[in-house]
């Protein structure tokens, strides 16, 4: 196959269809809430996960749950989860990584009493042995009710394979972003990553693979590059405005595209036991803590590894966590020498004027 | 080699001349922005009266808000890249300029060699701009052209903490009814702009010196306040709310002089 048509199946991998498909075929869903949900149980008991990262949709019935200064991210969760979009659904579990994810568990229950709310609740200090144990009593309590909502069994054995699968699909996905800034455009590179949350991991990690050996013989592309950070960066506005402006993105630290392939669970011992290690091995994000704020660092060492002109922080809107971190950010980007751009953006954007003249005067200065 | 920048900004629409790449030829302005005959009539003005037509100018750049919708460029700059080229122009070894514009502000830093170095642009409301400027004109029925003089006869400036421009119209109309004098609440809007763009400018590493460009540029109380909330001198040119225009064809003249 063709790059072009390797890339129109990851952009046609519509969340809405395939769920569709899924459930025509027999299968039971599982929705997956931001940020870090383990998907390897949900995949091990023959369940089919689907990430839930909202959509650009106006709200309207989810506002009664929420005060007008909360992430549009949970809210539109919830607005999409009232007007039936996810029906069919067998459960949705949703992590207590922020505020605003901790209060969409307890409204979800009412305004989406059809599909089971499932807690994953992770502690604050994951790397001691006490927080490996607290991170494993959770896993715990997510069987038991996966188990309750669904009919499926869990089996040790069956989580041992379905790490390995998630093992080899991340390691895939590690080296699609390290390649796809020289070769694709902002949307295409957001499409691969986007469609992960919707196929099959088995049938992605083909066709990352696929693509991935396509790639080797193309042409890479010229231009100024940037590392983009943040929450989400999938508005298709932004990215056809980079695109437009020939900006490409050399890497990311984006939560919904290489954070969440960044560290593997280890293949031997207890499979929860691995799960809870891969939980504590994880770093580099604003919903988990780090005193010593690393991602900052990773984000200055990606642009120097990549050679990327500059870092485009993609700020989620009244997301704290993030807000908090990009201090961080700025000062370390400063003290490199690193022009770096915020813009905010929400799923409620519809004007895109401001966004795309600072992107401009963005791309004009870096030249 | 004639280079011709127009600037469209949300309430008007400015033109710009620049000969070989120095001197500026003519410039035009008119009071209405984009979706008016506001950019066509500044277009047509400036070609008049520099007696030239279309065919003798050698590269259109559209800047301002407007800017795509612009058929007749050859070129297209954000407002932020223009404005610094155009207020390094006017005042040569600039470090910060802050443009107060119809709907947005924006604060840059420029390095040392006159390049735009770091930019801050104001939240997505109308707080800090000339429309929040423009609401509490037609509030307190006085020409915002005329605040700068009422400012002048404050004696005690009123306080207007509220930067939300809806909030802020409340806060003006419980000033009025608590018996503040218009003077005063005029001086409290203007310190109330001041300290929002004032504040943007802030985040960034602020040098002098600082100019003001952007049709509010014009308001002496708020180049005042400013100049106060920063501890700074704000320079000013009579040019200013034509910066971006002029700095639109000096990147025409840039990109020209390059092929």
């Amino acid at each position: 196959m063709e790059v072009r048509e390797i890339l129109d199946v990851f952009r046609a991998a519509d969340p809405a269809a395939l769920k569709e498909k899924y459930l025509a075929e027999g299968r039971k869903i599982v929705l997956t809430a931001p940020v870090y949900t383990p998907e390897e149980i949900i995949h091990s008991m023959g369940l089919v996960p689907m990430g839930v990262w909202g959509a650009d949709v106006l709200l309207k019935r989810s506002k009664r749950y929420f005060p007008a200064f909360i992430c549009s991210v949970v809210q539109s969760i919830v607005e999409l989860g009232m007007r039936g979009t996810y029906d069919g659904a067998s459960a949705i579990v949703i992590p207590s990584l922020c505020d605003s994810l901790k209060v969409v568990g307890q409204n979800w229950k009412y305004a989406v009493p059809g599909i089971p709310f499932i807690p994953m609740t992770y502690p604050q200090n994951r790397a001691s042995e006490a927080g490996r144990a607290f991170t494993k009593a959770g896993y715990l309590r997510v069987i038991r009710d996966l188990e309750a909502a669904t009919g499926a069994k869990f089996s040790a054995q069956a989580l041992a394979d379905s790490i390995k699968i998630y093992n080899e699909h991340n390691a895939l996905m590690r080296r699609f972003g390290r390649e796809a800034g020289k070769y694709l455009s902002a949307a295409d590179r957001s499409a691969v990553f986007k469609s992960a949350f919707f196929m099959p991991k088995e049938e992605h990690a083909a066709l990352v693979k696929k693509l991935l050996a396509a790639l080797e013989g193309e042409k890479p592309l010229s231009g100024p590059s940037v590392v983009t950070t943040g929450i989400l960066a999938d508005s298709p506005a932004i990215l056809a405005k980079l695109d437009e402006l020939g900006l490409r993105i050399a890497a990311d630290d984006v939560a919904a595209e290489s954070r969440q392939y960044r560290t593997d669970a280890p293949e031997t011992g207890d499979p929860l036991d691995a799960l809870a290690a891969k939980f504590a091995g994880m770093g580099c994000c604003s919903v988990l803590l780090d005193p010593e704020k690393r991602r900052a660092d990773l984000i200055v060492d990606s642009v120097r590894e990549t050679g990327a002109s500059g870092v485009l922080a993609l700020q989620t809107e009244f997301c704290d966590p993030e807000e908090f971190d990009y201090v961080i950010i700025k000062k370390a980007c400063a003290a490199a020498g690193i022009p770096l751009l915020a813009v905010e953006v929400d799923r409620q954007m519809a004007n895109f004027g401001q966004a795309e003249t600072m992107l401009e005067a963005f791309s004009e200065r870096l030249g | 080699m004639l280079t011709l920048g127009i600037d469209i900004g949300s309430t008007t629409a400015k033109c710009a001349v620049l000969e070989d790449g120095r001197d500026f030829r003519a410039v035009s302005l008119r009071d209405s922005g984009v979706g008016t005959d506001g950019p066509q009539a500044a277009f047509e003005g400036v070609l008049a009266e520099l007696g030239v037509s279309r065919r003798d100018i050698d590269c259109v750049c559209a800047t301002g808000y407007g800017r795509a919708a612009w058929q007749d460029a050859d070129l297209r700059a954000s407002e932020l890249t223009c404005h610094c080229l155009g207020g390094v122009y006017v005042f040569p070894g600039l470090r910060t300029l802050i443009d107060i514009g119809g709907q947005d502000a924006k604060v840059i830093s420029i390095d040392a060699g006159g390049s735009m170095a770091e930019f801050v642009m104001n939240d997505k409301c109308a707080a800090g701009t000339g429309r929040f400027l423009d609401v509490m004109a037609a509030l307190l029925r006085c020409p915002v052209d005329s605040f700068a003089e009422a400012a002048a006869r404050s004696k005690s400036p009123a306080s207007i903490s509220n930067t939300c421009t809806v909030f802020a119209e409340s806060e003006v109309i419980s000033q009025l009814a608590a018996g503040a004098a218009v003077e005063d609440v005029i001086a409290g809007v203007c310190r109330s702009v001041a300290t929002r763009v004032g504040s943007l400018a802030r985040r960034l590493d602020m040098r002098e010196p600082v100019c003001m460009s952007g049709g509010v540029a014009r308001n002496a109380a708020v180049r005042e306040a400013l100049s106060e909330y920063l501890q700074v001198p704000v320079l000013f040119d009579e040019r200013a709310q034509l910066f971006g225009a002029m700095g639109a064809a000096i990147y025409a003249a840039k990109r020209k002089s390059k092929e």
